[in-house]
């Protein structure tokens, strides 16, 4: 009786034609050269290096959210491939075929919900390990580079998830991509209603929205304009700039993590490969059960006559239509925005500490950590007051207010500087004093040379500002919620604004200065104007209607 | 835990959900009526093999059992090429799929399993490859769950007509309803759209009042146009109404059950605004109307859209001859039916016996204005302001004083406030000039003066 040998089968088959023309190497016997050459044989396994550094690996140094990124990339890939066997993007046809897929499709419905959460979950994944890359220093010398591709590569993904809310052409995505382009025409010069757009000859048939779009408002052109770069164009170019930030990441040795004397490597495979693959895993069975256990919205389908209320953008962008409240869209939607790209592209140039290379610093970098987290906190929170705070008419209510009941109207607002109107000042003053304290807040603290007590600074604004409070309060100008909110805007940027810069930067090279200040100032300016609006009613610092600029 | 565990757990648990989607997708709603309903065929058929005599014929029906029990499971749709609808209500009405129940009739008296009512006529005259089902029925033809085919849910506006609310359906093609056999609610609710004047505010299609909304598209009326706040204060048979139940029929309903000076409160003491406004000038009809005369004005009006008579193809469309005046043997016959049809009554009252209610404009039994009042006070004075009681003014008109009073009417400015802080009242009498043939005119005046109660000859 002939007995069944498993080895010499396994190595016959091992040997084979067949196998050895699809797989290089000889029987597996989990030798370290297996192991490499496991790696380095596989066309998709040796974007990783063959051995890695132990301090690379451990999980509360990365939290594996590159890779779960990219993990989600592939998800949507996938799922969004499956769906575009049954979606078209006219619009009569395409809100039928979510209505199929919905009711009708195999696994349909299943299959839009995981492309659906799985996006939002990728927003999240990616803002998420961005934080990570800028708590760990990993940005600095040399991967200043990889972390603009990575800038981008988030801005990309931003877009992505934009373009994909268009296509259900339901009410809730033909509104919210209405608020999110009529920013673009708000753009300075190229849009109809920025600012200087009279210069270029700017009109909504002609402008930046105009070319998004293709039309004057959201219609069939833009169903087919978002379908082709959602489907083709982004991904096409996330795919190209995701090749470029893995072969850097390999290139620089993969991980930031600081060397130690003696370190011994370890294989990736498997050490590396089976953390990936878990980490992925895990993810993707939470994605699953969020989409068989949760819906994806669908209202009725999009009509351009009715308009929804409260029309809210994606809760990504919710942030920037917060700030429609307090800023013109050329600012909120355009300047600020473009302003976070290039300031975080910007960052690894002007942070000249070396310090706090692959592991978490917050006393060693605490300027660049504070500053980064309080833009982070800002943006999370003006996110959180456009989901949840803002209801119709884009009133405030509060989570445990019902939206049907009525609010009255807002108090009317005024404008300090400006020559029509309710304006106080005339706008030849309003330049003059506002360029002399931009001016001031940019250069003050690099002209103190000296040490300054921070919370002595502090404390000497907010009781300046607490005496102003409590004589606008005695002659019955403010309320005591008024004076609350001075009080912390004006503590706030005093702290953010002022004491930090100066006991930090002030050292740094003019240029580098110049450009962190003009970050920090922004910041500041985003957080006074708040203040302003919330506490004083105030539209505009400064309105300039020729030229349709207004601070 | 090893990561060799941790792999095992995990793969484990990626399949455990994925075998879970599967089998939720697999287990639809719709499944559970398709095989109830093959599972009650073929029960009856073997019943009926049962009593069967002859056994030819006892073996023919039970292989006919079988092979409902043997039935595969599937979507069915019915595609209207000319309508341009998918309807798959015949995937849990089984027994109204032509092609698996030629008949269309089944033994069973409920849904989803019951036939077709009316066969021979009404389903005869409209079949369902050319109609379809949603057409007439409205609902979500596209959905395979109860919720959402029947429409009563949020994000659907056009939910299944229900009662003699389907009426409304006739009223989109037929352009003869008013004779149409089944269509007798609909065409009950255009008379008494009529009677009660509803005309004299609201036109259709513009022909009628400018006070109010045009009507000729109501059916096509947005939800989110309709603030949640009146939705929320839409009384039906003493019931507020729940979100997926905000849909056009009851807000045309609740404005004919409830008054909707209280659906409508708007801001009569500027709490919100910066000028006060009027409560919903609408008179108050549920005391006038019963509940079934109610539901047939909603029946007529369900038929008022504009955007599915422009989706039905005009082949499928039925024009009603030319309508003709009809013809009185006195002038006084003839102006009371001139009262009626232009509205009149809408404010005036039916057959002008009393007029309606304007708030905040001078009325019979209101106490003088005093600032000193509760807000409840005021407004209980405010609501008993009255449009003029015709008969009460006849006899401080002559023939002439009159025609020239109807063709100039009342601007709105002229109205006189009762809160002098209070609201302009919205309603006003209208200019008639030019709208109102002479004849018509003459004969309604006449009609009026008939009216006139002699003994406040004097005031």
């Amino acid at each position: 009786m002939p007995t069944l040998d498993i080895d010499k089968i396994k190595q016959e088959v091992v040997d084979s034609q067949i196998w050895r023309a699809v797989f290089r190497g000889g029987v597996w016997s989990d030798t370290p050269r297996d192991r490499q050459a496991h790696i380095s044989g596989n066309v998709w396994l040796h974007l990783h290096p063959a051995k890695v550094r132990p301090r690379a690996l451990k999980w509360t140094y990365t939290w594996g959210l590159g890779g779960l990124s990219f993990a989600l990339f592939l998800l949507l890939a996938l799922s969004g491939v499956l769906l575009m066997f049954y979606y078209r993007p006219v619009p009569g046809l395409a809100f039928r075929d979510i209505k199929d897929l919905t009711y009708a499709v195999s696994m349909g419905r299943f299959l839009r919900n995981l492309h659906r959460w799985a996006a939002q979950a990728m927003v999240v994944a990616v803002i998420a390990h961005m934080v990570r890359v800028f708590l760990t220093g990993a940005y600095k010398r040399p991967r200043e580079f990889n972390w603009s591709v990575g800038v981008l590569l988030l801005t990309l993904t931003l877009f992505l998830s934009f373009t994909g809310y268009l296509l259900p052409w339901d009410q809730l995505a033909f509104w919210a991509v209405t608020v999110g382009t009529n920013m673009a025409g708000a753009t300075p010069l190229l849009g109809n209603s920025g600012p200087f757009s009279g210069l270029l000859g700017m009109h909504v048939n002609n402008d930046l929205r105009f070319v998004m779009l293709g039309g004057t408002s959201v219609g069939a052109n833009t169903l087919l304009r978002f379908y082709v770069l959602h489907t083709i164009a982004v991904p096409l170019l996330v795919g190209i700039l995701l090749i470029l930030h893995f072969w850097r990441v390999r290139k620089d040795s993969f991980s930031a993590a600081p060397y130690q004397a003696n370190e011994a490597k370890v294989d990736v495979w498997p050490n590396l490969v089976k953390r990936e693959y878990i980490a992925a895993v895990a993810l993707v069975i939470f994605i699953m059960f969020w989409a068989i256990t949760k819906s994806a919205p669908l209202e009725t389908i999009a009509d351009p006559n009715v308009t929804m209320n409260p029309e809210k953008a994606p809760w990504y962008f919710a942030g920037l239509q917060e700030m429609l409240v307090y800023f013109d869209p050329w600012l909120a939607g355009v300047l600020v925005p473009n302003l976070i790209i290039v300031g975080l592209m910007a960052v690894p140039f002007i942070d000249t500490n070396p310090k706090g290379v692959g592991y978490y610093a917050w006393k060693e970098r605490p300027f660049a950590i504070t500053m980064f987290l309080l833009g982070v906190v800002m943006w999370f929170s003006l996110m959180a007051m456009g989901v949840f705070f803002r209801g119709p008419n884009y009133a405030w209510y509060w989570p445990w207010e019902s939206w049907w009941t009525f609010k009255a109207a807002p108090p009317p607002t005024w404008n300090v500087f400006g020559p029509h109107g309710q304006a106080v000042l005339p706008l030849a003053l309003g330049v003059p004093v506002l360029g002399g304290l931009f001016l001031a807040a940019m250069l003050l603290p690099k002209l103190i040379q000296r040490d300054l007590n921070g919370w002595k600074v502090l404390g000497g604004v907010l009781l300046a500002t607490a005496a102003l409070g409590a004589v606008g309060a005695g002659m019955g100008k403010f309320t005591g919620t008024q004076v609350g909110f001075l009080l912390f805007f004006a503590g706030m940027t005093t702290w953010f604004g002022f004491v930090m810069p100066q006991r930090h930067i002030r050292r740094l090279d003019w240029a580098r200065y110049l450009v962190t200040m003009a970050l920090v100032v922004s910041t500041m300016g985003i957080l006074l104007k708040m203040g302003a609006r919330l506490c004083f009613n105030i539209k505009y610092v400064m309105t300039v209607p020729v030229v349709s600029m207004n601070i | 835990m090893s990561y060799r565990k941790l792999f095992y757990v995990l793969n484990f648990l990626l399949l455990g959900v994925f075998v879970w989607a599967v089998v939720k997708d697999n287990d639809a709603e719709w499944k559970t009526y398709q095989r109830t309903y093959y599972e009650k065929m073929a029960t009856y058929l073997d019943a009926q093999a049962g009593q069967q005599k002859d056994p030819a014929q006892a073996a023919k029906l039970r292989a006919q059992a079988d092979e409902y029990r043997r039935h595969p499971l599937a979507i069915k749709q019915i595609i209207t090429d000319g309508l341009g609808r998918y309807d798959r209500c015949i995937t849990c009405h089984v027994g109204m799929d032509e092609y698996e129940n030629p008949g269309m009739t089944t033994p069973f008296k409920t849904q989803p399993y019951a036939g077709h009512p009316d066969i021979a006529g009404l389903v005869k005259a409209h079949p369902f490859e050319k109609f379809g089902c949603t057409v007439c029925h409205e609902g979500q033809g596209l959905a395979t769950t109860v919720a959402d085919a029947h429409g009563w849910v949020t994000n659907w506006d056009r939910p299944m007509l229900t009662g003699v609310h389907i009426q409304g359906s006739c009223v989109k093609c037929h352009g003869d309803f008013r004779t149409l056999k089944g269509a007798e609610a609909a065409a009950k609710g255009y008379d008494l759209f009529h009677q009660h004047g509803c005309l004299g505010c609201h036109s259709i299609d513009g022909v009628g009042g400018t006070i109010s909304v045009d009507l000729g598209d109501i059916a096509d009326k947005p939800i989110p146009r309709i603030a949640p706040y009146n939705f929320l204060r839409v009384t039906i048979d003493g019931k507020h109404l729940e979100e997926k139940d905000w849909k056009i029929q009851n807000w045309i309903l609740g404005h004919l059950v409830d008054d909707p000076e209280y659906v409508t409160p708007n801001d009569p003491f500027a709490e919100d605004n910066a000028e006060p406004i009027a409560p919903s000038p609408m008179p108050d009809f549920s005391k006038e109307l019963t509940r079934d005369q109610a539901d047939d004005i909603v029946a007529y009006l369900m038929g008022m859209t504009k955007v599915e008579e422009d989706e039905i193809p005009y082949r499928y469309h039925v024009a009603a001859p030319p309508e003709k005046e009809p013809r009185f043997a006195s002038a006084k016959a003839h102006g009371k039916y001139v009262f009626e049809k232009y509205g009149c009554a809408g404010c005036h009252g039916v057959d002008a016996v009393a007029g309606r209610r304007r708030f905040n404009a001078l009325g019979p039994g209101q106490k003088d204005y005093d600032p000193k009042m509760t807000k409840a006070e005021l407004f209980a004075e405010m609501e008993k302001g009255r449009e003029p009681t015709l008969p009460d003014l006849m006899s401080g008109y002559d023939h002439d004083e009159l025609v020239a009073k109807i063709e100039q009417g009342v601007p709105p400015t002229a109205a006189k406030k009762w809160d002098p802080n209070g609201p302009l009242p919205v309603v006003y009498m209208p200019a008639w000039k030019g709208k109102i043939s002479k004849k018509e005119l003459d004969d309604l005046a006449t009609w009026l003066l008939s009216t006139a109660k002699q003994q406040n000859l004097g005031f």
